[in-house]
């Protein structure tokens, strides 16, 4: 069975067809890459399958269950994860603190007994800082617990996020250019550690990736986007060597390069 | 659009081999025995200020301590809204004058005992918060801030002028309660009321619904990714702001036995919120700090330069103008050069007394510090 | 810019007189020449709140408390001390232009990389720091003014008898409407001042100095400010501290947003429909039983726009 599928979903913002009858789906245990140029739809997608758009037409299904229409956060509950391309985290408070926010629906107590002090939501309280701890342990950030994250460098920042996401307990995880920022030796390190990490949390995985050499090692089925369309789809290698997908990426590095050596 | 937190300083967007530790990991700071003794010793003496200096002082004095009691709590209830969800209420005069109004006619026209008036007090500043909290969820920042104030105009002149309820340009009678008649006994009474209020808002603080809050000022999308109903949480702020605010009108009702609706304008709306701003937003030491201070500077100004300010060549300032002379210069001495306000200076205290180092400086091995308190800059 | 102008004025036009005819026909001309010039100075401090807003996106909390220090000033020198009343009208706007210009250096400039909000805390903090003077310098009871015009009741309209100091200000203020029209249709400088918030850039290269441009709105919008003051406390007959905050500021921002915050004669319909919808609620023997009738429909009506049309009555979605 499917965890997730997108199916042929559209969504127009004023003038721009963001994105055009876009379908895709992940089954259990895979991981999937969503590829294309900039500004292909690829976040757009993501931000229709997370709940943050609502498509003008078509539907997305997880787990088998229609979630067309629900909110972000009620996505959250049935277990979807999501990271952003620009970190989404809470800058100003510290890395643990993150990781408690985040297991908001792990809590298992209300706000309101928490707020009057019951005597149980105190020990839920270090239930969680304790489950934080671990996560945080995992992830090789046991020493940065109690640093604020609004100062921590980049390649740390994407890894706080990952933890928090995967505080949020999800079965599907979205990452939203995981590498962003990463060396090509980096970014080889992460995908063992994705391996890794789907094997002990139960994932599936959609993300969006721009290392080609990443999605190769760890994709399972590639989709690749361009102006908001589905270009191609298959397994790394086909998707890689699919005539149409060369050009596009080759059409936009020729745009970029004749932009660079215009006289701005 | 919100109020929130400025970090001090923005991410460093480069790639960063990951295994670069940020600081240097030192053991935690203990104090020996000595610094124990000193820290309890400083903590006895506060206690004994508050609990002990009423009983010595004349009744006029209580009554003016009991009103620094009160506006902690008011000061709490908008520390709420403008600290935690960053909405800014302009028309918190509404939400205290509901409370008192509520109050005083559960006790004088139906005859109610006086803990189930102050508990229709919270209730009804409940309710109404809840109201314009939907509001606020269409309406926000800078237009929200004009609904509040024309939602505490309209209180004033029009809800708070209903004969039947208020008793109108009379007033309205509100007894102290049994047991708790004089002045010194209602001091603590009101004193119970607030340790109450600072125990709540610690909790929330410490909980999921405080975390949930502080995610939804800073960034509402990442708050729904974790999880959070942001609508939900944004409305139940507003409920917390309202049941304080109508807590602390009701017992600033029963602690002047005596309401009128000229007490809750705009100028009172201004000074709640400069109590706050000036007391540190987020930082509940500063904020209880910050309303006890403007609470009790008309009084002790009038001690101080017995009956006003002489200035030569300029008229005398009366005491009941100073808060509202001295609070706008703090206010804008505060926005303009110190946005963390009195919580930012009584830090370093705050966090010697829980067994840490006297610094102002956060820093990772710290026990104490913890997010969303240092700097309470107000921001769009 | 001149198509826009144009197709604005005619919608207010259009809605000015609908509103006009609508109120005739059901025979309330009282509440509509009275609200007409109650909202025309509503219209006026709401153009104050525009032209900031528009320069610097602050809402100015201050605005009514550039009138209410004219007032005073007026009062002073031209009651208490006898000096002539033209050139203590001069000394007054001064005055509030004055205090315009202090605020602007003190609160608003160091400030200019804060939030928004936190100019709005300031700016109603300097509106009670004038408030707070105004008490303690003055004094907390009302004081009376005597219009300029006496208190005769010599012309009409609409078949309403209307005073000579209402008929004073209509006629300030539509010489006033004018003049301001002219001025940010025809001048270099009021040109500037409506590109400035679009082009900061563009207004820079065009050799006019962004930080002397918003000195100069500040002045001008204590100007309109003060002028607003000085016309509408002798109508009202007498003035307390806070008066022009108390009376209309709330109006002023209602208008303003009516108008969608960026519109000048937006800014200025907006006033009228607000002060006649004002005067009608408080007229009108269908609202006797509510008290306060008139700030229930300001509030009313400020939460309708804010909620159904948050671009104002005439901008477009």
């Amino acid at each position: 069975m499917s965890v997730l599928e997108v199916e042929g979903c559209s969504i127009r913002f004023g003038g721009v067809q963001a994105a055009r009858n876009v379908s895709l789906r992940a089954g259990e245990w895979e991981i999937v890459g969503v590829i294309g140029p900039n500004g292909a739809g690829k976040t757009t997608t993501f931000n229709i399958i997370t709940g943050f758009y609502r498509p003008d037409s078509g539907r997305v299904r997880f787990k088998g269950r229609d979630i067309t229409k629900l909110e972000v956060h009620e996505r959250t509950a049935l277990g979807m994860g999501r990271t952003f391309q620009n970190v989404g985290l809470v800058k100003s408070a510290t890395v643990r603190e993150n990781l408690l926010t985040a297991q908001h629906l792990e809590a298992g107590y209300s706000a309101l007994a928490g707020m009057v002090g019951l005597p149980g939501t105190f020990a839920a309280e270090r239930r969680l800082r304790a489950r934080a701890d671990a996560l945080a342990g995992i992830l090789g950030l046991g020493d940065l617990l109690d640093t604020r994250v609004a100062g921590l460098p980049y390649g740390v920042l994407k890894r706080v996020e990952l933890g928090a996401v995967l505080a949020t307990d999800p079965d599907l995880l979205l990452l939203d250019e995981p590498t962003s920022g990463m060396g090509p030796e980096e970014a080889h390190t992460f995908g063992a550690t994705l391996l890794e990490l789907r094997r002990e949390f139960d994932l599936t995985v959609v993300m969006i990736e721009h290392h080609v050499p990443l999605v190769a090692q760890v994709c399972d089925y590639v989709y690749c986007l361009n102006f908001g369309e589905l270009l191609a789809e298959g397994t790394p290698d086909a998707v890689r060597s699919n005539p149409e997908v060369i050009r596009a990426y080759l059409g936009q590095e020729a745009e970029e390069v004749l932009q660079e050596s215009a006289p701005s | 659009m919100s109020l929130e937190i400025q970090p001090q300083a923005s991410p460093a967007v480069e790639p960063v081999a990951d295994s670069i530790a940020v600081e240097v990991v030192s053991p935690p700071f203990r104090p020996g025995l000595a610094g124990w003794v000193a820290r309890g010793v400083v903590m006895a003496a506060v206690a004994a200020v508050v609990f002990l200096v009423p009983t010595v002082r004349g009744n006029v004095e209580v009554h003016i301590y009991t009103q620094a009691v009160i506006y902690a709590i008011i000061g709490l209830s908008l520390n709420v809204l403008l600290g935690y969800t960053g909405q800014i209420s302009l028309g918190h005069q509404a939400f205290v004058g509901i409370g008192a109004f509520t109050s005083a006619y559960m006790v004088t026209v139906q005859g109610q005992p006086f803990l189930a008036a102050i508990g229709m007090a919270m209730v009804v500043g409940g309710i109404q918060a809840l109201v314009l909290g939907a509001v606020s969820l269409r309406i926000t920042g800078l237009y929200f801030a004009l609904v509040t104030l024309a939602y505490g105009t309209m209180a004033e002149e029009s809800l708070f002028n209903i004969q039947k309820l208020t008793g109108g340009s009379a007033g309205q009678p509100a007894p102290k309660p049994m047991w708790f008649t004089t002045d010194l006994r209602y001091y603590y009474l009101c004193l119970a009321f607030l340790t109450a209020v600072v125990w709540v808002d610690w909790r929330l603080m410490k909980t999921k619904g405080g975390r949930a809050l502080a995610a939804v000022r800073e960034n509402p999308r990442v708050a729904a990714t974790f999880g959070t109903d942001v609508k939900v949480y944004t409305l139940m702020a507003f409920v917390v702001a309202g049941v304080f605010a109508g807590l602390g009108g009701a017992l600033l009702a029963h602690n002047d036995t005596f309401v009128v609706r000229d007490l809750f304008n705009f100028q009172l709306a201004l000074v709640f919120v400069i109590m706050t701003v000036v007391g540190g937003l987020r930082n509940r030491t500063g904020v209880v700090i910050g309303s006890a201070f403007f609470s009790l500077v008309g009084y002790f100004f009038d001690k101080l330069f017995s009956g006003g300010l002489h200035v030569p060549g300029i008229k005398v300032l009366p005491k009941e103008y100073a808060p509202i002379v001295i609070g706008p210069m703090l206010l804008l001495f505060t926005l303009t050069r110190h946005p963390g306000g009195m919580g930012q200076r009584i830090r370093p205290i705050q966090r010697w007394l829980r067994g840490g180092r006297f610094s102002s400086r956060d820093t990772h091995d710290d026990p104490t510090s913890s997010g969303g308190e240092r700097v309470s800059d107000v921001r769009a | 810019m001149p198509t826009v102008l144009s197709r604005s004025a005619l919608t207010s036009t259009a809605i000015a007189v609908g509103l006009a005819a609508a109120l005739v026909a059901t025979g309330s001309s009282q509440a509509l020449v009275i609200g007409i010039i109650t909202g025309a100075g509503y219209g006026l401090v709401a153009l104050g709140l525009v032209l900031v807003y528009k320069s610097s996106g602050v809402f100015n909390f201050a605005q009514g408390e550039f009138g209410t220090v004219a007032i005073y000033a007026l009062y002073r020198v031209h009651d208490k001390i006898g000096v002539p009343l033209i050139p203590a009208i001069v000394i007054a706007l001064a005055v509030s232009v004055a205090m315009a210009l202090v605020t602007e250096r003190v609160v608003i400039r160091p400030l200019f990389d804060a939030p928004r909000v936190a100019l709005l805390v300031a700016t109603a903090g300097v509106a009670l720091l004038a408030i707070s003077l105004e008490l303690w310098l003055g004094e907390a009871r009302p004081r009376f003014i005597q219009p300029a015009l006496g208190r005769l009741n010599r012309l009409s309209l609409f078949d309403v008898a209307v005073s000579d100091q209402r008929m004073l200000v209509l006629a300030a203020l539509v010489i006033l409407a004018v003049v301001l029209a002219l001025f940010f249709s025809r001048t270099n400088l009021g040109l500037a001042i409506l590109g400035v918030s679009q082009e900061p850039v563009a207004t820079e290269l065009m050799g006019i100095s962004v930080r002397r441009l918003s000195s100069f709105i500040w002045a001008l919008t204590g100007l309109l400010a003060g002028i607003a003051g000085i016309l509408t406390a002798p109508v009202a007959g007498s003035f307390a501290p806070g008066f022009l905050t108390s009376t209309a500021l709330i109006p002023g921002f209602t208008a303003a947003v009516l108008g969608g915050m960026k519109s000048l004669p937006g800014a200025f319909v907006g006033g009228i429909v607000v002060g006649v919808a004002q005067s009608l609620a408080v007229s009108s023997p269908a609202f006797h039983s509510i008290p306060g009738a008139g700030s229930v429909m300001i509030f009313v009506l400020l939460l309708i726009v804010l909620t159904v049309r948050p671009q104002g009555l005439l901008g477009r979605a």
